[in-house]
């Protein structure tokens, strides 16, 4: 099938296309440089802004996480809901919407690829079930590999080959895309109630220090060459004062960074730019973290914007939810994994008028504006932690526009208002900027080849959204920047149209990306020997029965990856 | 003879994957690992009771008829009714789940599982507190004091205590009881024995008892790992414990809120709660708060009896109040062997893990009100689907009359009770015997099953036979439409 | 205006009709009334395919208008679901969620109701002449956003769960109750006048629950505070008689106070050594 997408404002940052006024060629799902035009659909993008699909690096999508906070929260579901149509599936919403649901409103703003950033190993078959089920978008998932004993022991022993190899099956059996660590050792610890306070604080039981693990799972991701850096969220997240966790954890592996390529990324990093000693002296840190980034070129990182709303925070740091759940009183579902991981599930209010979170709200702003090469910092709420992805419209308008910002700054907090910096703030993102902070950006953090942009042989996944940028200026009419991407004029996905003016027209499976990282000795059967012999001491499943099969992949896309081990 | 490695067997919420199978002409002979339920459903899954041959009922007796027949059937009687239920699904694979959601969606039916009987109002506390939880290998691993409260493993999950929690061998809980071990091993043994004793030799049962007495039962060492169980009655598992806490029945409430009062260093104003002496209690607090991870596994004895859904609620409650003092998970002891894949399945796709009413378009939750059984109850529907389960059997009479008075299709492997009142019975093939599919353990953790033999001619999976009513459902829909235009 | 809805049938399935409600019937002719939308069962049906409507003008009109069922509607749902003011009258049995998220106006029922009347109720009167079912007042699963203000009156007996997580309002019962009366309630009134099942106030954390008659226990989680001559339920209404009054429940920190009648409970007289 041939399309041709005609005269719209083409924004594609990875080749450096800013606005121009010109036409897109689609043939058999690819951009290509022309197609016959008497034969082609076209579609006439006059007047409209055309876009690369929106790429989410880190959104809670699937998984046993998500699903246990579906199942915790009938109460988030019961008055949005979605009817089935000709075309379409019903589902709920709103926080964790169901997975059809998902799909679809991703789909509704424009966004094409999205990945799942926790997936605990043992567990990956359901967040595979999940993903097959999330219609139109394409996605990925990265095993959480962060407190795996396998890792602790080898990184302990200082066998980063070893580590790397048994990452390596890890990633393949569990069908992953990158390495995601969460409070490394933390988690280990509270297997036991426990938390670690600080990088040098050594694991319980293991001998080893949060610093070793990100230090050594670094290296093994450079041996094994894998697209994307390590994915981590900080220890300490959540805490006031944990800004200087971060700033210690990016310096940490300052040095093994090579040709100004980044080695880590730390998402969410609004939950980890928290200043001062408890809540009542709480305050942002947002600056301190831009200034070191701005830098330094071997850090990137995602918002994890707040949202004023009723959401449910769900992540793989078992103490910090504890903590929250301490904090609220709220209901609090807790998930540990044997041998690999945690998890916990609690609902939370942000709330307009707490100082608490309208300084964080105004943190993960100040970061996305202080930082200045936006290629460093994407645009996220860790969906549903800082609140539902379907939020992404009001943050582009704030990005876009002081106008925007300033009518939500009257709304909060006052002691918040007049400590935030946002007001000292008068930078306004372009379209070429939003276009790379939520998806040119993400995309080439994640090594993506053929998305986020428009280029001849990436694959057709392109937003079109209704706003005139040369009529219409978006600082001004921010209202009109929310409503063109809450609703996209045209999404393409794999070269067809899947969304017309905001309505799905297609239920269509998206595929999922998976590593296939090939060692390079034959050493895989010894691997798989050991890793027989050790299997029944640290799982409770057979062997036989733990890697996650191509089955369970609606479409499944291996890419395969040449490791150095 | 062939020999299958790593069977995972489709009986309980344990979903022990460890089983080997010896396979001769196309029938599983041996049994290896497995539990006496487990042999007995991977040797007899070939027995008379099986349905061979779709059935339809005309003039009230059953005739034999082609699949593509009953299917027509199924799907006319579907698509026509105003509020048809579709009910089961906790015997069979999520993937078969995955097309019953898509057909109850089509046509706008009440779609529920097995768990509104059993582990349904557990979910509605937990929707009301959530749950501290984990999987299995955490405790074994790790818990140092494990509660069974209204359960008893011991003849319902046999393996659960050897593979998962006070038998198990954990890395951070070494037992320094592996000779205890070697006489539980026995006594499972003995147990094997005296059912087998009981099935070959026709003698009267006490004297094989007699025979068969243990001279030693175990009671767990003061060191490493503590075993409560608090019951209505002395059960086996009970005979295994530290402490007993025989509950008065249908006081779990007042028992759990006094633990919980005790946990909060409260006074109690009481000298007996539930029938306990409170000194005893405040002694297996004392153990509780003093354990480096405790783990409270419950049963139907807990969610049934008494405060019902309550009773979980005050459950979690005490496992929060616990966390404040140490490392403590509870989990519900799961019956079939896919109960939890379907509200897992039932939850991504919709929303909720039971009771689920899509007869207005979009997914509807409310037990009590969208429940199965209530909806029988109250003689809502009119038109039933049920795929292997027998509510027939395990419903309210009332419910079961109901059921039967719809039009009533079944899809299943055995001649049931629910089969036997049915008008279209579609037979089926034994998920993780003759079909592959997903299950999920009583922890969340997904195993896949296999298929180890092939199932009898012409029977088909629950599966496909869900998809084909599904595409005959959509056909009909297609023709009527075009009728209406026409 | 008054309008009357008679029945067409006996219903088998269920009928969920939200628009009966005088909000929406506000300024609609009688034409109109008729088309809007209910669902029967997974079928969309208008209200007049299920209901003979009858309009008829009230001597002093009152500016929302007054509905009034004749007959047995429990299969229907949701009648006066969120309704801001007028009147429904009910002269039979009605379904679920009657009244639900109601904010003003009045309910009246002549018969029974079936559960979760006046769920997540803010404002407004409903009173039942005949029995309620479970839940009455209480919020949706998951959710504890109970009653936040009206008042429900039953002359008959509740299920279970009446008035959970209740935070204001006021919940009279002149009957017997179910097990849970006040779960987790958080403040407000409930007042049982006959006899209660076991663990009434199970986790309250504030508000009053007063029984007149006899409760199957008191939870080892209450506390006795003394006994008390008399116990007012709200202005103009006191019971004359002497009351112990607990408070609990512990296990939530709970300041709630529990008041239960003496006479007919000698089973607690045990706690009188602790006063």
């Amino acid at each position: 099938m041939e399309l041709l997408i005609r005269n719209g404002f083409v924004f594609d940052p990875i080749n450096g296309v800013n606005g121009e006024k010109m036409d897109i060629a689609v043939k058999d799902g690819k951009i290509v440089d022309k197609v016959n035009e008497s034969r082609a659909k076209t579609i006439d993008a006059t007047g409209m802004v055309v876009m690369p699909g929106g790429v989410d690096i880190h959104s809670h999508i699937a998984g046993g996480k998500v699903n246990a906070g579906r199942l915790l929260r009938p109460e988030d579901h019961f008055k949005d809901v979605e009817r089935k149509t000709a075309v379409t599936r019903s589902g709920v919403g709103y926080s964790i919407p169901s997975t059809f649901t998902t799909g679809y409103r991703y789909a509704r703003m424009g966004w094409t690829t999205v990945m799942d950033p926790a997936m605990p190993p043992l567990e990956a078959k359901h967040t595979h079930e999940e993903l097959s089920d999330t219609p139109i978008i394409d996605k990925a998932s990265y095993p959480l590999l962060g407190d795996w004993w396998f890792v602790l022991e080898y990184l302990r022993d200082g066998k980063i080959e070893e580590c790397a190899r048994h990452v390596a099956w890890m990633i393949k059996a569990t069908k992953g895309y990158a390495i995601k660590v969460v409070n490394p050792g933390g988690l280990e610890a509270w297997g036991y109630g426990r938390n670690v306070e600080s990088l040098d604080d050594p694991v319980p039981c293991f001998g080893i220090t949060p610093r070793e693990i990100i230090r050594g799972l670094c290296k093994v991701n450079k041996l094994l060459h894998l697209p994307h850096t390590i994915h981590l969220h900080t220890n300490n997240l959540g805490k006031p004062g944990n800004y200087l966790t971060a700033l210690e954890t990016m310096r940490c592996v300052e040095d093994l960074a090579e040709n100004g390529k980044p080695v880590i990324h730390i998402t969410h990093c609004q939950f980890c730019a928290f200043k001062g000693d408890d809540w009542r002296t709480f305050q942002s840190g947002a600056e301190e973290i831009a200034n070191y980034v701005n830098a330094h070129s071997h850090v990137t990182l995602d918002m994890g914007q707040v949202i004023f709303t009723d959401t449910t925070t769900m992540t793989a740091d078992g103490p910090f939810q504890y903590t929250l759940y301490t904090l609220t009183g709220n209901k609090w579902t807790n998930h540990d994994v044997e041998t690999e991981t945690s998890a916990g599930i609690v609902p939370f209010h942000y709330k307009r008028k707490s100082y608490v979170h309208a300084t964080q709200w105004s943190i993960g702003l100040e970061l996305a504006l202080l930082i200045k090469d936006p290629w460093k910092i994407m645009m996220t709420t860790d969906h549903p932690n800082g609140g539902p992805f379907t939020a992404y419209p009001r943050i582009i308008a704030w990005l876009m526009s002081r106008k925007a910002r300033e009518a939500t700054l009257r709304k909060i907090n006052p002691k918040a208002r007049s400590r935030s910096l946002l007001p000292s703030i008068s930078r306004e993102l372009d379209f070429y900027e939003i276009a790379i902070v939520t998806r040119a950006g993400q995309a080439k953090a994640l090594g993506l080849k053929n998305k986020g942009h428009l280029g001849v042989g990436a694959d057709a996944d392109i937003a079109i959204y209704n706003f005139n940028p040369e009529t219409m200026d978006p600082a001004k009419n921010y209202r009109a920047v929310r409503r063109a991407f809450k609703r996209a004029a045209y999404t393409i996905k794999g070269g067809q149209v899947v969304v017309k003016d905001g309505e799905v027209l297609k239920h269509m499976d998206g595929a999922t990306m998976w590593l296939d990282v090939q060692l390079c000795e034959p050493c895989e059967i010894e691997l798989n020997e050991n890793l027989k012999r050790r299997f029944k001491e640290y799982w409770t499943v057979e062997f036989e029965n733990y890697p996650v099969s191509e089955d369970y992949l609606a479409v499944s896309h291996p890419i395969p990856v040449k490791a150095d081990v | 003879m062939p020999v299958v490695k790593a069977v995972s067997c489709p009986v309980c919420g344990s979903l022990c994957d460890d089983i080997e199978l010896t396979i001769e002409n196309g029938e599983v002979v041996k049994v290896k690992n497995g539990c006496a339920m487990c042999e007995a459903k991977f040797l007899s899954h070939r027995s008379e009771h099986r349905i061979r041959k779709p059935l339809i009922r005309k003039d009230g007796e059953f005739v034999e008829t082609t699949l593509e027949e009953a299917i027509r059937r199924t799907a006319e009687i579907l698509a026509e009714a105003n509020y048809p239920v579709l009910y089961g699904w906790s015997n069979t694979s999520c993937e078969a789940i995955s097309v019953g959601i898509e057909l109850a969606e089509e046509v706008g039916g009440v779609i529920d599982n097995t768990a509104v009987v059993c582990h349904g109002p557990s979910l509605l506390s937990v929707q009301d507190m959530g749950i501290p939880s984990c999987t299995l290998g955490q405790i074994r691993h790790r818990a140092d004091l494990i509660i069974y409260w209204g359960c008893d493993p011991w003849s319902a999950h046999p393996r659960h205590i050897e593979r998962y929690t006070a038998f198990a061998e954990g890395r951070f809980e070494k037992s320094a009881w592996r000779g205890y071990m070697a006489k539980i091993r026995s006594l499972i043994g003995l147990k094997k024995i005296r059912s087998a004793a009981k099935r070959l030799v026709l003698k009267e049962p006490s004297e094989i008892e007699a025979r068969l007495k243990p001279t030693f039962v175990p009671s767990i060492a003061r060191e490493g790992r503590k075993l409560i169980v608090v019951d209505v009655r002395r059960t086996k598992t009970a005979e295994m414990a530290d402490f007993f806490i025989q509950v008065e029945p249908g006081k779990d409430y007042e028992l759990l809120q006094a633990l919980r009062a005790l946990v909060r260093d409260q006074e109690l104003e009481v000298d007996h709660v539930a029938g306990v002496p409170v000194e005893y209690l405040e002694e297996v607090v004392d153990a509780m708060v003093s354990c480096d991870f405790g783990a409270l596994f419950f049963g139907l004895g807990l969610t049934m009896g008494g405060a019902k859904l309550r009773n979980i609620d005050a459950a979690l409650s005490l496992i929060r109040d616990l966390n404040m003092r140490t490392k403590f998970v509870i989990m519900p002891m799961r019956g079939h062997f896919n109960v939890t894949g379907a509200n897992m399945v039932f939850t991504w796709q919709t929303g909720y893990p039971y009771a689920v009413d899509f007869s207005l378009g979009y997914p509807r939750y409310n037990p009590g009100e969208t429940s199965v059984v209530d909806v029988l109850l109250r003689g809502e529907s009119d038109a039933a689907l049920v795929v292997a389960s027998d509510p027939v059997s395990s419903f309210p009479r009332k419910a079961a009359e109901h059921l039967a008075r719809n039009p009533l299709i079944y899809v299943g492997p055995h001649m049931d009770v629910t089969a036997q009142v049915a008008d279209v019975v579609i037979p089926s093939a034994f998920v993780g015997i003759e079909a592959p599919g997903t299950a999920y353990r009583m922890d969340h953790v997904p195993i896949p099953l296999k298929k180890v033999v092939d199932p009898p001619e012409g029977v088909l999976p629950d599966e496909e036979i869900l998809r084909r009513i599904l595409s005959e459902v959509r056909k009909i829909k297609r023709e009527k439409t075009k009728a209406e235009a026409a | 205006m008054i309008v009357n809805l008679y029945p067409l049938k006996e219903f088998k399935l269920p009928v969920i009709a939200e628009c009966i409600n005088p909000e929406v019937f506000k300024g609609k002719s009688i034409e109109e009334i008729g088309r809007l939308e209910v669902w029967e069962g997974n079928k969309q049906r208008r209200l007049n395919e299920l209901f003979k409507l009858e309009a008829e003008e009230a001597e002093s009109s009152p500016e929302a208008p007054v509905i009034t069922i004749h007959g047995d509607v429990s299969r229907v749902r949701r009648i006066g679901a969120g309704m801001k003011n007028g009147e429904i009258v009910v002269k039979g049995d009605a379904g679920m969620h009657l009244g639900e998220e109601m904010r003003d106006g009045k309910i009246t029922v002549y018969g029974n109701v079936l559960g979760w009347a006046g769920s997540m109720m803010r404002g407004g009167t409903i009173e039942v002449h005949g029995n309620a079912g479970d839940y009455l007042g209480a919020p949706y699963r998951g959710s504890t956003e109970g009653m936040k203000g009206g008042k429900i009156i039953v002359h008959g007996n509740v299920g279970r769960e009446a008035g959970a997580h209740m935070k204001k309002g006021i919940i009279k019962i002149y009957g017997c109750a179910g097990q849970f009366v006040g779960f987790r309630m958080k403040g407000g009134t409930i007042y049982v006048q006959k006899d209660c099942e076991a663990r009434v106030g199970a986790c309250m954390v504030d508000g009053t629950i007063i029984v007149g008659g006899c409760v199957e226990s008191v939870l080892p989680s209450f506390t006795i505070e003394g006994l008390r001559k008399r116990v007012k339920i709200e202005e103009g209404e006191v019971v004359e008689a002497p009351f112990y009054l607990f408070t609990g429940d512990l296990t939530e920190n709970g300041r709630g106070r529990l008041f239960v009648a003496k006479g007919p409970n000698p089973h607690l007289s045990h706690y009188e050594k602790f006063l």
